[in-house]
């Protein structure tokens, strides 16, 4: 059979492009023959639908078990006729598949001749390819105003003046709280400046008083300080005026008394004196001692008597010829072994003394 | 370092110096990290902030238990005068709140104070009000911690040369505290500056030292001291002063100053009875107050008695006055007045 001139390969990219990437088909597909059980492997479990032990199909029309008893002549033979000829058919299909491989995808296989001398190819079709394209630059006129169509109702609304809000209602509360804060702040602020204020005047006013007080408290002490000096002071003189007027009454006294007790003192001692016979008449004694120690003495006999008596000193005298009284520096020394004796004492001495005496 | 701060122009009302204040409870605890940095803007800016936060006692109160107190007298002697200034404006606001003082009291702040005196102006003019307030609001705590960090010497020594205002806040500190405690005062010669100070053209000066001059008379050293110095003729011409103010605290001095008898007989000498006799009619009461002290001093020597004698209705007067205390010195002067021996 005469086959096309060339092969027109229809344009497929290199390397192929599958849609989906081949791969083999899964063990699913109902493949009597392929179903080997090799004998290493266990016998896998297929899938119930798959499996050719399954009688499928009508089962009134199927063989009522065909293997059961001995099968019918006729059968057999038909059977075998049937098997011959799906051999031959096999047969034949095989001897008109060409040995060539398959074409590739996207390619078809056309008979070329290949001859020395060609043919004329008389029932050819003649074949002639036109291609037609838009111009691609021309230019496009714009797209018409697309203005859909009217549909529906029209409806307008229009915010009134004092519709929405009233600004003075509203701002009322917002204007009260700012200006709220700021007056609370500035309020603050005085406050505190007023505060130290009047801590200050109060502290001030606090002082004045204290330092009033302070000064009459010192007044009052100062004054009490004086008027106690001054007590202390008239005290002391007062105490001393009488101390003084004490002391001048004792030495008043003692002084009377001393001149009442010495008053009588002296006539006391000297009658005691003279009773004890510490007086001597000198005039006695000078004319006892004149007589009693020498006859050859001068006239001037110096007698004294003892120191021990210093009143009756006064009361001695010289005795000497013109008989006047001379001071006690040359008065008659008397002997003190005398003096234990007085009562040897010659009467005419002693009357001699007492004539003396003052 | 990621910051709160989106993009670097800032909102427009927000002041720049100052550090952000972190929410709630937070803001000091962060103020606190913040004043230790090393960095000085960091210091500056956390500093600006706490000035406006110390206004509400709460806060300084929270303040001074997380011991902000420490840290800030450490920065009282930092090196940038920026720094000092605004840590003495901080410690001056705490100041007028008693949680403040009672913390200053406490943590010693004063002691350090001492050495910002010799700061320039707008330093030393904080301290110094600061130290004002410590003394003079909270007698008697405040007085006794600056006697005892010996501010007193400085103080009087500053009083010659310092200008009018630092003056001024110098003898409001002296004469709070003088109330509490007066020798070491007497001790570096206060008088006699205090009388240089009677003749000062500025009024607020006067007042302020014959003020200071009253708290100083009150020790007896004090008064003897002040006879001394012959500041008693000094005060009896001030009492013709036109500020009722110098003319209540020149009797104040007066009415201290007499009590010792040679300080009487020094103001009658002085000629000071016929001016306090105007001031008992004076509208301030405490100028009638103090003219009414001053004349009972005088009233209790004999030579002033006999004057007084004369012009013992116009104590009268003054028995029914408004103040009551002005009634009480008032009945006092005339018993003084016709008391006999």
């Amino acid at each position: 059979m005469p086959t096309p001139a060339f092969t027109c390969p229809q344009p497929a990219p290199f390397p192929p492009a599958y849609p989906c990437p081949p791969y083999s088909l899964p063990h699913s597909s109902p493949r009597p023959h392929r179903t080997l059980s090799l004998p290493e492997e266990p016998v896998r479990y297929a899938n119930l639908m798959y499996d050719r032990r399954v009688v499928r199909g009508n089962t009134y029309a199927l063989h009522a078990l065909p293997w059961v008893g001995s099968p019918d002549p006729l059968e057999i033979q038909r059977q075998r006729e049937a098997h011959r000829k799906a051999l031959a058919r096999k047969r034949a299909k095989e001897q008109l598949q060409s040995r060539t491989p398959e074409p590739v995808e996207g390619r078809k296989h056309v008979d070329v001749q290949t001859e020395l001398y060609l043919e004329e190819l008389g029932d050819r079709i003649i074949e002639v390819d036109v291609e037609c394209q838009t111009d691609a630059f021309l230019d496009r006129p714009p797209t018409p105003l697309f203005i859909p169509a009217k549909t529906g109702r029209d409806v307008a609304t229009q915010i009134e003046e004092g519709e929405l809000f009233d600004f003075d209602i509203e701002v009322k509360p917002m204007l009260e709280v700012l200006i709220g804060k700021i007056i609370e702040q500035a309020l603050l602020e005085v406050m505190e400046e007023e505060e130290l204020a009047n801590l200050r005047a109060h502290q001030y006013a606090y002082e004045e008083l204290r330092n009033a007080e302070l000064a009459e408290v010192q007044r009052l002490e100062e004054q009490e300080r004086r008027h106690r000096e001054e007590k202390e002071r008239r005290k002391n003189q007062q105490s001393q005026l009488l101390q003084k007027q004490k002391e001048t009454s004792e030495k008043i006294a003692a002084r009377a008394f001393a001149q009442h007790y010495l008053a009588d003192l002296i006539p006391s001692v000297f009658s005691s004196l003279r009773e004890s016979g510490y007086f001597y008449d000198p005039v006695e004694r000078g004319l006892y001692y004149f007589f009693f120690f020498t006859g050859m003495q001068t006239d001037a006999c110096s007698f004294s008597l003892s120191e021990s008596d210093t009143t009756s000193r006064r009361l001695i005298f010289f005795f000497g010829g013109s008989g006047s009284v001379v001071p006690a520096s040359e008065c008659c020394s008397f002997k003190t072994s005398e003096r234990n004796a007085p009562h040897l004492v010659p009467l005419r001495f002693w009357k001699a003394l007492q004539i003396l005496k003052p | 370092m990621a910051h709160a701060r989106i993009s670097a122009k800032l909102p427009p009302d927000i002041d720049p110096t100052k550090a952000p204040i972190a929410f709630g409870a937070r803001a000091l605890p962060k103020l606190n990290e913040e004043l230790q940095s090393p960095e000085l803007l960091t210091r500056q800016r956390a500093l600006m902030a706490l000035c406006d936060l110390v206004h509400d006692p709460e806060n300084v109160y929270q303040a001074i238990k997380l011991g902000f107190l420490d840290n800030l007298k450490y920065l009282l002697l930092d090196q940038d005068s920026t720094v000092r200034e605004k840590t003495t404006e901080v410690l001056y606001i705490m100041a007028t709140h008693n949680v403040g003082r009672d913390g200053f009291i406490e943590n010693g702040v004063i002691p350090a104070l001492s050495q910002l005196l010799n700061d320039p102006v707008d330093i030393s003019l904080n301290a110094l009000a600061l130290s004002v307030q410590v003394s003079f609001l909270s007698l008697p705590a405040g007085a006794v911690g600056i006697v005892e960090s010996s501010l007193i010497s400085s103080l009087v020594l500053k009083l010659k040369t310092e200008l009018d205002e630092i003056q001024e806040l110098i003898l409001d500190t002296l004469s709070g505290c003088l109330c509490v405690e007066a020798f070491e005062a007497l001790a570096t010669g206060a008088v006699p500056i205090l009388k240089e100070k009677l003749t000062h053209p500025s009024v607020a000066i006067r007042s302020k030292a014959a003020r200071a001059l009253l708290g100083i008379s009150i020790p007896l050293e004090g008064k003897n001291i002040v006879w001394d110095e012959e500041v008693i003729p000094v005060l009896v011409s001030l009492l013709e002063d036109s500020d009722p103010e110098v003319r209540a605290n020149a009797a104040g001095a007066l009415m201290n100053a007499t009590t010792t008898t040679q300080g009487k007989y020094a103001a009658l000498s002085a000629d000071a009875i016929p001016p306090l006799l105007k001031l008992v009619d004076d509208e301030t009461s405490k100028v009638r107050l103090n003219a009414i002290k001053a004349l009972t001093m005088l009233s209790e020597a004999p030579e002033g008695r006999k004057t007084l004698l004369n012009h013992v209705d116009l104590f009268r007067g003054q028995l029914n006055d408004s103040s009551e205390a002005v009634s009480r010195a008032a009945k006092i002067a005339i018993k003084v007045i016709e008391w006999k021996p």
